[in-house]
């Protein structure tokens, strides 16, 4: 068993919304009788990282995801509970374990917007007091590894959401950081993007032996990245086990979208259910247990005449759903 | 003390020192991207000394005086070009960068370095603020000269007035990061930056020097914080008095005590209470 480098114990944290009725009496009735709502965001939650351990911390929207690596981080105060990141109580010690840490935050931006990233990647080995020769090769490296090199000299603004994103994550790099909190690196982002985020985090995490903590939304981030899982709904901890559990047990189906010439009359393969269906598409979800993806892919080709075919993974509300389904929570 | 150990306490400085430095580096460089932007916001400096140029012209001559409070239309018209200049130079507000910062949630990011959060902001402030006072005096001191005509500047005058600038610049930059801090509990810090901006105005020399007030109000405006940031570098630059000098940086040494502890024990308390937007 490796070191553990991330304990909670019994981690709260309880926000404290501002209630407002609708309209203009509404508005100035709140601030003479202030209502609140009080809302806990992360519920009692308890659980160990190992050095070395890619973690994926899943949640649907408002689960506790962020608010969970914001209190690991220091940047929120817990209500309740131990938090030790690195030997540090991210609350009292944030400054010193920022030395140590990285964060992406993948729906804001770090990079100066009107910069091209070279200049932030400076800023940084300074905020970091990286030693300047150590910081050009370690510079060099993430260049090479992400793949930037010709992004360096390029006003942040004018980057694609892939490339800024590829120069976000090496940006929280260049201090070598023992651990990388990643929340939601692949949203928005299109396949290709997606695929060449993944395998810089396994890059990073086999290589250079770097904790990592991910949240994401994409169920294939996961399947791709990690080795445990622990979902999170309501503030709770609903699942904590490896990935391979997870999926054996709870993403058991794909959606397959297909868009067609001609009207499909009628569908049927084995493992395949058909959730939606108009005129010219049809949309099926297919149980991976029981068939493939490229039988059912050969199908529909040989039967149809296919426009476009589209693959998701089954939304995230489904597999939580299909937890609660099986521990009768 | 051994050598190393100085060698170290050196270097430790000298790494901190760095990091502020490249922090005003970056948001000078951020500030000057678009020279064109810049200029086009100080040209509604010309504008204003014009009208400022004009007023007082009118005044003087209805009152039939050359001088008021020991200031001619001359002195009058430099002072408010230089004052219009020094708080123009400091917009955005810092209070309006926490204020987003908070509401965006990039606070997740520019709280979670290894820095002082107050020094981080202060070192950004004075990047770019930079740029924006060599722009805006430039083109008001090409409109103060084509309208009013050159002054006599003492070297100390201006010397001293560049302390007094430096120091009026901390102040302001002080209680703007106080409002900016309040986002930390309140929705919205607008209407309170709206307010100080207002203060300013009147009480700051920004659009009626201070010395043209009655001198009941001149006693009370000349202790006001808003006074001492740009008005008093402007006044001792304009017309160098070395008893008025010593009064403004004595008030801006006890007001930038008083608001300077006020931030850090706002940002201190602040920091317990803030809930990040977004996630």
């Amino acid at each position: 068993m490796g070191k553990s480098i991330i304990d909670i114990k019994n981690l709260n944290k309880e926000f404290q919304l501002k209630q407002k009725n609708s309209g203009f009496f509404g508005g100035v009735a709140s601030i003479f009788k202030p209502e609140y709502k009080h809302v806990k965001a992360v519920d009692d939650i308890s659980f160990s990282v190992e050095e070395g351990e890619l973690l994926a911390f899943i949640g649907p929207n408002g689960a506790g995801k962020s608010t969970t690596i914001k209190m690991l981080t220091g940047i929120l105060f817990p209500t309740g509970g131990e938090v030790n990141v690195l030997g540090f109580d991210p609350a009292k010690e944030r400054q010193k374990l920022a030395y140590h840490i990285g964060s992406v935050f993948g729906q804001k931006p770090q990079l100066w917007y009107h910069l091209p990233p070279m200049d932030t990647y400076n800023l940084f080995s300074r905020i970091y007091e990286l030693d300047q020769d150590e910081y050009k090769k370690r510079l060099d490296f993430l260049v090479d590894a992400f793949e930037i090199k010709d992004l360096l000299k390029t006003p942040v603004r004018k980057l694609s959401l892939g490339q800024r994103m590829r120069c976000e994550i090496a940006a929280s790099l260049l201090h070598k950081p023992k651990i990388i909190f990643l929340d939601e690196p692949t949203i928005g982002l299109d396949v290709i993007a997606k695929q060449h985020i993944r395998e810089v985090i396994k890059y990073l995490n086999e290589k250079e032996k770097v904790t990592i903590f991910l949240t994401s939304h994409d169920a294939g981030d996961i399947e791709t990245l990690a080795k445990r899982t622990i979902v999170i709904n309501h503030g709770k901890i609903i699942f904590d086990d490896t990935t391979e559990k997870l999926k054996k047990d709870y993403i058991k189906t794909k959606i397959i979208e297909l868009i067609v010439d001609e009207p499909i009359e009628k569908f049927e393969f084995a493992g395949g259910e058909v959730k939606e269906k108009t005129r010219f598409s049809l949309k099926v979800e297919l149980d991976t247990a029981k068939n493939s993806i490229d039988k059912l892919l050969s199908y529909a080709v040989e039967n149809f005449a296919i426009k476009d075919i589209n693959i998701f993974d089954p939304e995230m509300e489904e597999i939580i759903a299909d937890i609660y389904r099986d521990k009768k929570i | 003390m051994s050598e190393a150990k100085v060698l170290t306490i050196k270097s430790a400085f000298g790494y901190k020192f760095l990091k502020y430095f490249e922090i005003a580096k970056v948001n000078y460089y951020n500030s000057a991207a678009y020279l064109l932007n810049l200029l086009s916001r100080s040209a509604t400096v010309i504008l204003r000394i014009w009208i400022f140029a004009q007023l007082y012209k009118v005044t003087y001559a209805a009152s039939g005086v050359s001088e008021i409070g020991g200031m001619t239309v001359a002195m009058i018209v430099w002072s408010l070009m230089m004052t219009q200049s020094f708080q123009s130079s400091t917009r955005p507000p810092i209070s309006q960068l926490i204020d987003e910062e908070v509401k965006t949630g990039a606070l997740a990011y520019s709280i979670n370095r290894p820095y002082s959060y107050i020094f981080f902001h202060m070192a950004g402030f004075f990047g770019r603020s930079l740029p924006n006072l060599f722009i805006n005096l430039s083109v008001g001191l090409l409109a103060a000269l084509i309208l009013v005509g050159p002054l006599d500047f003492s070297f100390y005058g201006i010397v001293f007035g560049m302390t007094l600038l430096f120091f009026g610049y901390i102040l302001d930059f002080f209680i703007n990061l106080i409002i900016g801090l309040l986002a930390f509990w309140v929705e919205d810090t607008s209407a309170f930056t709206w307010i100080y901006s207002k203060g300013q105005m009147i009480f700051g020399g920004i659009i009626l020097p201070i010395a043209l007030f009655p001198e009941y109000l001149q006693k009370i405006a000349e202790i006001l914080p808003f006074s001492l940031m740009y008005y008093g570098a402007a006044r001792i630059a304009v017309n160098f008095d070395f008893y008025l000098f010593q009064k403004f940086i004595f008030m801006q040494f006890v007001w930038i005590f008083v608001f300077g502890l006020s931030a850090i024990y706002l940002f201190n308390k602040g920091i317990k209470n803030v809930s990040i937007n977004g996630g």
